[in-house]
């Protein structure tokens, strides 16, 4: 194999470049993490000590942020008042569900589109995916129609059975792509070894572990923060962390304390899952089996 | 253990005829060898015989059972793919051992019959490490290993070391035989290099364009072969071609080129007979003998064009008027390009073909 190393060479363009990209990546990171932050250091404040702000240009005031008594009160009022382990439960059940539904179905359905020729293959896959074309909220009135003469509204499994419509073209059409990048010849040496179709099939989900791995990560990540099929789908029955969030939003009342809790409680599940998942991501778990 | 007989054997993609009417009986215990260059055919026959392609016409039959509508887990077959086709995510252990999880059997002969074939093919050390780790000959070994783990009733071995070096190459070929010998299974062997299937396969089946062209003993595929397209495509360096005019003095049938006459021997004028005009002359480089002197028989004459050593062989191209031909001869060979020379032709290993469908005469 030849070296990785990529040659290069200084010139003053690149050395100007490099400075621009420092401070860049440094705004960026401010840009990202300090709402974050904020979120993650108010939930822990009473809510006096989190409207502490300095002046406008004191900058030796900053630390005023930082000095307070740290308090679980907003987390124990999330949790023994306010029922949120109800709703992280129905949270990670509707993520979950959909996740596992629409890896199951769409990995087999994949394959097939990977592996077998029809007649209409092109127009069905194509059709498929279309089905992601419109606006959700364009379709909204009418899936709720259905699922209200069919008394899924309110329920968990509504709410699955609508994340996995939106989630299973997409399974689709990420594993079609990494189906179709197996070499058939390993089907075809389990199937001369004695498996059948279907045993081969399961016999190279490893080798598409990175695409299932991605996809579930994207999958369960729409779920969790979606809000509009929770707030119309879920409501009432099948309550999900974003939608009990907005309900601490009251005319006269905000509670800025239980909102910056519940953003904590979550966002924490899905970093847990992002560091997870990533071992699966990696790809090139075929190289070197098959010589082309 | 199995005879496998193919009859009238047809595969087609859509219009276009991959295998044409195939008929081999390859009994019991056979190391056959399947034949040809690219898109010949050979690798879809053997797909069909595996159960990877359907056979659209025709039977295939191992012991007068036809096997056409079995799928390839109930045929009990191994085959040894030309990629190797090993399973990237498994220890080379879990994929020798792939064929005998599959038909349920015992964690304990599982154990016993991967570490006898892993010892058979000295990769014994190698059980613990995955595909990628490995270098090609290793995976081939691996590859075939997968295969003899179970007794199956056939071999099927696809190409299996076109990707080796030539060293490698023409040690697995030894190894390969001795295998098969030693295991004494049926053996089908697809190759495009015929030296491979010269060297190891008891029957060679020729394939060109679909079409099984001749099925015989090494031997006989060499010394007879039944048209030109096989006397061409078997033997290295390739069989010399020269047009040549039927012409009769007196009793004598010859041969005439502007380069030569020669007379056919009895026997060969009498498989002529009737026949008139053109002929296609073969005779392979080895079937000739160059010498810078005239000697007394009735030689072709031509002059030397280029001379290559080839260590213990020297093959030299001689120009004649209308054509290059290529003759083996010892390294000690002294002409030089542009002189004159003379060959004279064994007449027991020449050819000839019919000029229009290149049938043999004989």
């Amino acid at each position: 194999m030849a070296s990785r190393d990529v040659v290069q060479y200084e010139t003053p363009l690149t050395r100007g470049f490099r400075w621009f990209s420092g401070v860049f990546i440094a705004l960026y990171l401010v840009w990202t993490l300090l709402p974050i932050l904020v979120m993650f250091v108010s939930s822990f404040k009473d809510l006096l000590e989190a409207f502490k702000i300095p002046a406008v240009g004191d900058w030796s005031g900053i630390g005023v942020f930082f000095d307070f008594t740290p308090t679980l009160k907003h987390y124990r009022d999330l949790f023994v008042n306010l029922d949120f382990s109800r709703y992280m439960a129905n949270s990670l059940v509707a993520a979950g569900g959909s996740a596992v539904i629409s890896v199951i179905l769409g990995s087999m359905a994949a394959y097939s589109l990977s592996r077998i020729d029809f007649r209409g293959k092109s127009d069905l896959f194509f059709w498929i995916i279309s089905t992601r074309m419109a606006p959700v909220v364009a379709v909204m009135v009418p899936l709720y129609a259905i699922f209200r003469s069919i008394d899924l509204v309110g329920t968990l499994p509504g709410l699955i059975l609508a994340y996995t419509t939106f989630n299973l073209p997409f399974a689709i059409w990420i594993l079609k792509g990494f189906f179709d990048n197996v070499p058939y010849a390993i089907e075809e040496a389990q199937m001369v070894d004695g498996a059948t179709r279907f045993q081969a099939f399961v016999a190279i989900l490893p080798l598409v572990a990175p695409g299932v791995g991605a996809f579930i990560v994207l999958c369960i990540l729409f779920a969790w923060n979606d809000f509009l099929f929770a707030a119309i789908i879920g409501s009432g029955g099948a309550k999900t962390l974003p939608v009990a969030t907005r309900e601490l939003v009251q005319p006269q009342n905000i509670q800025w304390g239980s909102i910056m809790a519940a953003g904590v409680v979550t966002t924490l599940p899905m970093m847990l899952l992002g560091l997870v998942i990533r071992r699966y991501l990696v790809t090139g778990l075929t190289m070197g089996a098959v010589k082309e | 253990m199995a005879r496998v007989t193919f009859r009238n054997v047809w595969k087609k993609y859509g219009d276009f005829a991959a295998v044409k009417d195939l008929n081999i009986d390859c009994p019991d215990g056979t190391f056959l060898s399947i034949l040809g260059p690219s898109g010949c055919g050979k690798s879809s026959t053997m797909r069909m015989v595996a159960g990877l392609e359907h056979i659209s016409a025709g039977d295939i039959l191992f012991d007068d059972k036809r096997i056409n509508d079995l799928a390839p887990k109930d045929r009990d077959v191994a085959m040894v793919f030309e990629n190797y086709a090993l399973y990237p995510h498994k220890s080379v252990f879990e994929n020798m051992a792939n064929p005998l999880k599959l038909r349920g059997q015992d964690t304990g002969r599982i154990k016993d019959r991967v570490t006898q074939a892993a010892k058979l093919l000295e990769i014994g050390h190698l059980l613990e490490r995955r595909p990628q780790e490995l270098s090609g000959g290793q995976k081939q070994r691996v590859a075939i290993g997968r295969a003899i783990v179970r007794e199956p009733k056939l071999f099927l071995f696809d190409e299996p070391i076109a990707h080796l070096d030539a060293k490698l190459r023409a040690h697995m070929r030894g190894e390969i035989k001795h295998m098969q010998r030693t295991l004494g299974t049926t053996m089908v062997y697809v190759t495009h290099d015929q030296l491979e299937a010269m060297s190891m396969a008891d029957q060679i089946a020729v394939m060109h364009e679909g079409e099984l062209q001749q099925l015989g003993s090494p031997r006989e595929v060499y010394n007879k072969p039944v048209n030109a397209w096989v006397a061409g495509f078997v033997g290295e360096p390739a069989m010399n071609f020269l047009t040549c005019e039927l012409t009769r003095e007196a009793d004598r049938l010859s041969l005439s080129h502007p380069n030569f006459s020669l007379a056919l021997k009895p026997d060969q004028a009498g498989c002529l007979n009737g026949s008139a005009g053109t002929v296609r002359m073969g005779v392979r480089p080895d079937a000739l003998a160059i010498s810078m002197t005239r000697p007394a028989e009735p030689v072709i004459t031509g002059e030397v064009f280029v001379t290559e050593l080839l260590g213990g062989d020297m093959i030299v191209e001689v120009q004649l008027a209308d054509a290059r031909i290529r003759v083996k001869t010892a390294p000690e060979f002294a002409g030089s390009p542009g002189e004159a020379c003379y060959l004279s032709v064994n007449r027991d290993k020449w050819h000839a073909f019919d000029i229009d469908t290149g049938r043999a005469y004989f």
